[in-house]
């Protein structure tokens, strides 16, 4: 049987489900790469020039170590999913990156997913070719993909339905187990946390920084348990229309928050991301308008835990104290 | 007379400060850490305990700085607070109605918005340490020159040159460019100050409303160049209190009194008696998964005190066992 292999970072986070339902029914095997570890960033940093951002060395790492485990590493080219709002090119470029600088990787499997210069058809026509690897039967590739839709359907509703976060969801999908962030205690105060999932949901580069929040009391509320509308007018709202392709998890996510209940919102963006330095400073400038607790944690490969830990904790005292004293007014 | 300790461990210096039961201060100290936090703390303790008068009893103990936990477990902290807030309750403990904080210390620097006594935002620096404490005295010294002189003499400065600020390599190979083109000492000194302060206010100090009263703390304060350029910038009176140098190590006693006093219970502090235990310290490499994290492990007189730097909880909760048994 052929073994396809996804590396277990960047878009894993929001589609992998919808990916292994696809090939899974062309009836190939789907292995993921382990989480991250130190051994995954070393290993992905010492490929690429410096200046690549962190979760690019990261993807690196994860196609590293699925070498000599699968016959396939699909690696998608996204460059966009709706008209005229386009991906960073660090997405555009990933396999071209992964086939310079892995070159004993596996072959690749590599559509080129274009909705706003190719409309759906060429998105169906780019399906159908990356399904040739496996069957010539349009039929069949039909059915995966509808699978795979329904499956990605299931899954996004669960986040917004449930309020629960992707890496709940994503565990409860895999093991069926229910993970141990549910049924959380009443708390003191409500975070919403901003940034895209594979900054948020990777917990070595960010230092496990939803568990740490969450036992400072917080409860934490993430960008994919909004609902679609609530981040598309988050959207319009911050900056009219979008100009890049996960927007939403950003400027959306931040609009939204900013001006819903939660005591304070919290980004977490990688160092060197360039789309993110500009949507980052839209949202702290609302956040100042809206004069509601906002603060932007930079991460990168060389972060210390002590500072992300006392930014962490100062925000949350700042937090406490603010509440008491706006409870005395 | 009941004393509250406030222990500040910063990367460059250690501070410790000592309040009575009126919120005066009563002794304080300012020592390098020479990087031994351990050693410093220890000999901080020795040297406060002969500041205080005969009969004084420590009712509350709270630790501060980059080196809170371990300075937390030596001393037996009743609280372990960040610096943000140990330095916003010490400042507000001296100027009620301040607004704005600037503090700058050895290898950070923080600004602190307030209104109405209550933080309201805040940023420290993140990856760079340009405009620090450790950067003045670095260049201090490449001068031959103390950094207690190095603020009076950039006060004599009358033609500042322009020197770059963003970045301390840079700013080095800017100064000595400056110097080799036969600028005097105290302009280039005063530059050097401009141009930190510069970096201080489009880096951290970005976005922030600065509105007075604004008051000045942390090792840095003691610069009077600094203190001009920044005034010279904003057009404001910046106020730098006394002690400003421990302010962390007072907000730190402030908040120990807050906890005391709220929570009507017993301190856990550990006794002046720690300054003759022996600690030791050593760090292994947790082979438990792939992360191979070091984790750093405490020793007090032949028992693990602490043990941490993993990615996970497992070596803390191992510690916090091992306490038990004990």
């Amino acid at each position: 049987m052929t073994t396809v292999g996804i590396p277990q970072a960047l878009l894993y986070y929001q589609y992998y489900p919808m990916w292994k339902t696809f090939f899974q029914h062309l009836g190939a095997q789907v292995v993921t790469s382990p989480p991250t570890t130190r051994g995954t960033v070393t290993s992905g940093s010492a490929r690429v020039v410096a200046e690549t951002c962190l979760p690019v060395k990261v993807f690196c790492g994860h196609v590293i170590s699925l070498v000599g485990k699968c016959d396939y590493v699909f690696v998608p080219s996204i460059r966009s999913i709706e008209r005229d709002a386009y991906n960073c090119s660090k997405f555009l470029g990933l396999p071209d990156v992964v086939k310079a600088v892995v070159p004993e990787c596996p072959p690749l499997l590599d559509p080129d997913i274009d909705i706003s210069k190719e409309g759906k058809r060429g998105f169906y026509l780019a399906i159908y070719a990356l399904a040739r690897r496996f069957t010539w039967n349009p039929l069949k590739v039909k059915e995966a993909a509808e699978a795979a839709w329904q499956c990605h359907m299931r899954f996004q509703s669960q986040t917004r339905e449930e309020g629960i976060t992707l890496s709940c969801a994503l565990s409860r999908m895999e093991d069926g187990m229910p993970s141990d962030e549910e049924g959380v205690n009443p708390s003191s105060a409500t975070i919403a946390l901003i940034g895209h999932p594979y900054v948020l949901y990777d917990e070595y580069i960010n230092h496990r920084f939803l568990q740490r929040l969450r036992q400072l009391g917080a409860q934490v509320v993430t960008p994919e348990m909004a609902q679609i509308q609530e981040l598309d007018r988050g959207v319009t709202r911050l900056i009219g229309k979008p100009y890049w392709t996960y927007e939403d998890e950003v400027t959306g996510a931040g609009g939204h928050y900013l001006d819903s209940q939660v005591d304070g919102v919290i980004a977490i963006i990688a160092f060197g991301c360039g789309p993110d330095s500009v949507m980052i400073d839209v949202v702290k400038r609302y956040a100042q308008r809206v004069s509601k607790p906002f603060m932007a944690i930079t991460i990168d490969e060389h972060t210390a835990e002590a500072g992300l830990v006392t930014r962490l904790e100062a925000f949350m005292d700042m937090l406490r104290r603010r509440q008491g004293w706006e409870g005395k007014a | 007379m009941e004393i509250y300790l406030g222990v500040d461990v910063g990367s460059v210096t250690t501070k410790l400060a000592a309040l009575d039961e009126n919120e005066g201060l009563v002794g304080s100290l300012y020592l390098r850490t020479q990087g031994k936090p351990i050693v410093m703390v220890q000999q901080g303790m020795r040297d406060i305990a002969e500041c205080l008068p005969a009969g004084a009893v420590v009712r509350g103990v709270g630790t501060t700085g980059s080196a809170r936990y371990l300075a937390g477990v030596l001393v037996g902290a009743d609280v372990v607070k960040n610096e943000i807030t140990a330095h916003a309750v010490g400042a507000t403990h001296y100027v009620p109605d301040v607004q704005t904080i600037f503090e700058i210390g050895g290898q950070d620097s923080k600004i602190i918005i307030l209104r109405q006594g209550v933080v309201v935002d805040f940023a420290m620096n993140t990856v760079c340490a340009a405009g620090t404490g450790s950067f003045l005295d670095q260049q201090a010294s490449r001068l031959s020159m103390k950094i207690e002189d190095f603020g009076r003499q950039a006060l004599e400065s009358q033609m500042p040159v322009r020197i770059a600020g963003r970045c301390t390599v840079f700013a080095e190979s800017d100064m000595i460019h400056k110097q080799q083109m036969g600028h005097r000492t105290e302009d280039i000194l005063y530059g050097l100050c401009e141009a930190l302060v510069r970096n201080y206010l489009n880096n951290i100090g970005l976005g922030k409303e600065i509105l007075p009263p604004v008051v000045f703390q942390g090792g840095v304060a003691f610069n009077p160049g600094i203190v001009r350029a920044f005034e010279d910038t904003l057009k404001t009176k910046l106020i730098v209190p006394p002690y400003h140098e421990v302010m962390g190590a007072i907000g730190a006693a402030l908040l120990a009194k807050e906890e005391i006093e709220s929570h009507r219970r017993e301190t856990q502090f550990r006794g002046f008696g720690i300054s003759d235990m022996s600690f030791h310290t050593s760090s292994f490499e947790c082979k438990a998964c792939a992360n191979i994290c070091e984790i750093a492990q405490i020793m007090g007189d032949g028992k693990v005190v602490a043990r941490w730097g993993g990615r996970c909880d497992m070596w803390e909760r191992t510690s916090a066992s091992v306490e038990q048994q004990a």
